[in-house]
């Protein structure tokens, strides 16, 4: 729970000089306080601008570890004159570290951009969209069930997150809506629901994502449903910037987001590129992977490796439908919060400039600006 | 000789021990609310510290209406009638009943203690595997506990089991071993038999130091407990609040919090109180 910026709390209590200032204007102070840490770290930081960009383990998002381990993002971010941090996270506490602004830029979800920071007040903004889930999220039963059958049934998942929302689609889709409160779902730790679902025999069906899905259907009995490429295009992973922070005054908000579009894009060609085997592999090593595996992950994830496909896509009026579904989904599921009364509560604005909800209350934006730079090469 | 306010011979009278004594509470409270002012004040819609507004606000719902899968979908307005239907009752429902049957599985774990310390043969069969036991983190072994008991409440209650019980029985042992032989020697020329010693004269002096070892022991009940629920659950109050970090519902994630603290001391009063009125002749 925003461990980290109640850790500056806790810091401020051993220097108690330090509340009132801190009550008074907090952000100040955060600036201060990285000011004062940035003295302790290497002088390489020194007048800088200094970001971090977390992520977490997943196919779309683990080019981060390669790009900055290549030392390919030190290149873009020197070519802008900025410094630029890389660091893994758990996914929730990435997401927690994102409100809390200890980090400036950060992998996630569609849903989560919009269940997490844009319904706690933090404006957001995709900058690029890596690729969408086309296959890597799915609904295994055992013992050849049929989806009518799964009234009354044991099913497990990560409840809240996009399983309920495929498991939600997947019932719409196949006209079994009026079930959908009939089947037992039972909330189930993502490290642990693999070897949870194997070994009890009376859960009946379980959705989760990939790895957890290529473990589980190399069992015998066990079949696939439904997956997320029956709707492609509804979870997308994104990278995203705090909309405060690209709008920084002396425009080094911008200048990050154009360094990670432009390394981004660079590693994106490196992967489809010739010798994209080696550099897959040593992508693969971030998330302790094999090449293989990784390989496999990538079928089911449609990557957008152009910056030309990725604007395409933002550009296409399905979004709005498609983030229509979502926000929906997360109202209905009170994601958006307990004092949220509408929907339109936690508006999307996009790059054509339409807005979903109220005009004054926009949270979350996509922004195609660094996509189509990429894509002419203004990088 | 004077009696300085920070020297070993000071006295508190009644006014300063009853304001020293909440200080640090007030000065929490004031750090928060301070604090989750300056937030709101930064961002209105900030849910990482919420106002007491919003925790209240947070709570009501939870306390009153109905669950999301309760069949009564309509609030009364009747606090009695609304209650019971709530998504607060239903939890704390399920996580007490959980509770409830860890600790009745830890007095087969005194027994065994007891045992252990009064029967060579017994100690000798049990002792060594026990030490062993108690030295494993019985999270690392959820696993195995989902292939053997399954993921309902049987494998969340014998996760407790596992992580609590050797503890208890060690010290139940160890207990017993402190017992002033000369004790055992005389109850058995005055005639008594093997287990009228075990039970009238061994286990009845190490009780009260056996339930104050399991009230020193709830709070690793309660963060078994918690950890099952957080890793595969329907209901409770940790599963509660592992859904509402999902999304940062802190408004209601800190009342819960406090209500768990509060449950949790009134189980530890309450035993220091049965204990009390049990063995009046016990003072440590």
């Amino acid at each position: 729970m925003a461990g980290p910026r109640q850790m500056v709390c806790y810091t401020h209590l051993f220097g108690l000089v330090a509340i009132p200032v801190y009550a008074a204007r907090p952000r100040t102070t955060m600036r201060k306080l990285l000011a004062f840490f940035a003295l302790f770290s290497v002088s390489a930081f020194a007048g800088q601008p200094a970001f971090t960009v977390g992520w977490s383990i997943y196919a779309g998002w683990t080019p981060y570890f390669y790009m900055n381990k290549s030392g390919l993002l030190k290149k873009w971010a020197d070519k802008y004159g900025i410094t630029i941090k890389v660091q893994r996270f758990d996914y929730a506490p990435s997401l927690d570290a994102f409100v809390a602004r200890n980090i400036e830029a950060v992998t996630m979800t569609n849903m989560e951009a919009l269940d997490m920071p844009a319904a706690s007040g933090v404006p957001t903004t995709a900058i690029l969209i890596g690729d969408y889930s086309n296959g890597n999220d799915a609904l295994l039963v055992r013992n050849g069930l049929q989806m009518k059958d799964l009234a009354g049934k044991k099913m497990l998942l990560v409840q809240k997150t996009v399983s309920e929302y495929l498991f939600d689609r997947a019932m719409t889709i196949e006209g079994l809506r009026s079930q959908l409160k009939q089947v037992r779902m039972i909330n189930t730790s993502d490290s642990d629901i693999a070897i949870a679902f194997l070994s009890d025999t009376s859960t009946s069906a379980v959705v989760t994502w990939k790895p957890m899905v290529s473990q589980i259907s190399k069992q015998k009995g066990i079949t696939s449903l439904f997956n997320s490429s029956r709707i492609p295009g509804e979870i997308l992973d994104l990278t995203v910037v705090r909309t405060d922070v690209l709008n920084r005054p002396d425009g080094s908000g911008r200048k990050f987001a154009q360094a990670l579009a432009g390394a981004w894009y660079e590693m994106m060609a490196m992967m489809t590129g010739p010798g994209a085997d080696k550099v897959l592999a040593a992508i693969a090593e971030g998330s302790e992977d094999t090449l293989a595996s990784y390989k496999e992950q990538l079928g089911t994830t449609k990557m957008f490796y152009t910056p030309q496909s990725a604007a395409a896509f933002a550009a296409s009026p399905d979004i709005k439908q498609k983030m229509a579904l979502v926000r929906q989904f997360c109202f209905d599921h009170g994601l958006l919060g307990e004092n949220t009364k509408s929907v339109d509560d936690v508006a999307i604005r996009y790059p054509d400039g339409a807005i979903q909800g109220k005009a004054d209350r926009v949270r979350f934006a996509f922004d195609l600006a660094f996509m189509q730079m990429a894509a002419e090469g203004k990088l | 000789m004077s009696a300085g306010v920070l020297s070993v011979h000071a006295k508190p009278n009644r006014a300063a021990t009853l304001i020293l004594s909440w200080a640090l509470f007030a000065c929490g409270i004031a750090l928060y609310f301070y604090v989750s002012h300056a937030r709101h004040r930064d961002n209105p819609e900030d849910r990482v510290m919420p106002t007491i507004e919003q925790m209240a606000r947070g709570m009501y719902s939870a306390a009153l209406h109905p669950a999301e899968d309760d069949e009564v979908q309509t609030e009364t307005g009747n606090f009695w009638q609304d209650f019971p239907h709530s998504m607060l009752w239903k939890d704390t429902k399920a996580s007490s009943r959980r509770f409830l049957y860890s600790m009745l599985l830890l007095i087969p774990a005194v027994l065994l203690g007891l045992h252990m310390g009064l029967f060579p043969y017994v100690g000798v069969f049990f002792l060594r595997f026990i030490l062993f036991f108690d030295k494993i983190v019985a999270l690392s072994l959820l696993p195995i506990l989902f292939i053997a008991f399954g993921i309902d409440e049987l494998s969340k209650i014998m996760l407790i089991v596992i992580g609590v019980a050797p503890t208890v029985i060690l010290d139940t042992f160890n207990l017993t071993r402190g017992v002033p032989p000369e004790q055992i020697v005389k109850a058995f020329t005055l005639g008594a038999g093997d287990f009228d010693v075990a039970y009238r004269v061994v286990l009845k002096q190490i009780l009260p130091r056996v339930l104050n070892s399991i009230r020193l022991n709830l709070k690793a009940v309660m963060l078994f407990l918690f950890a099952g629920e957080m890793i595969a659950s329907t209901d409770g109050l940790a599963y509660r609040i592992a859904l509402l970090r999902r999304h940062m519902g802190m408004d209601v994630i800190v009342p819960y919090v406090l209500w768990v603290a509060l449950l949790l001391f009134v189980v530890d009063w309450g035993m220091r109180f049965a204990n009390r009125k049990l063995h009046p002749w016990f003072h440590e």
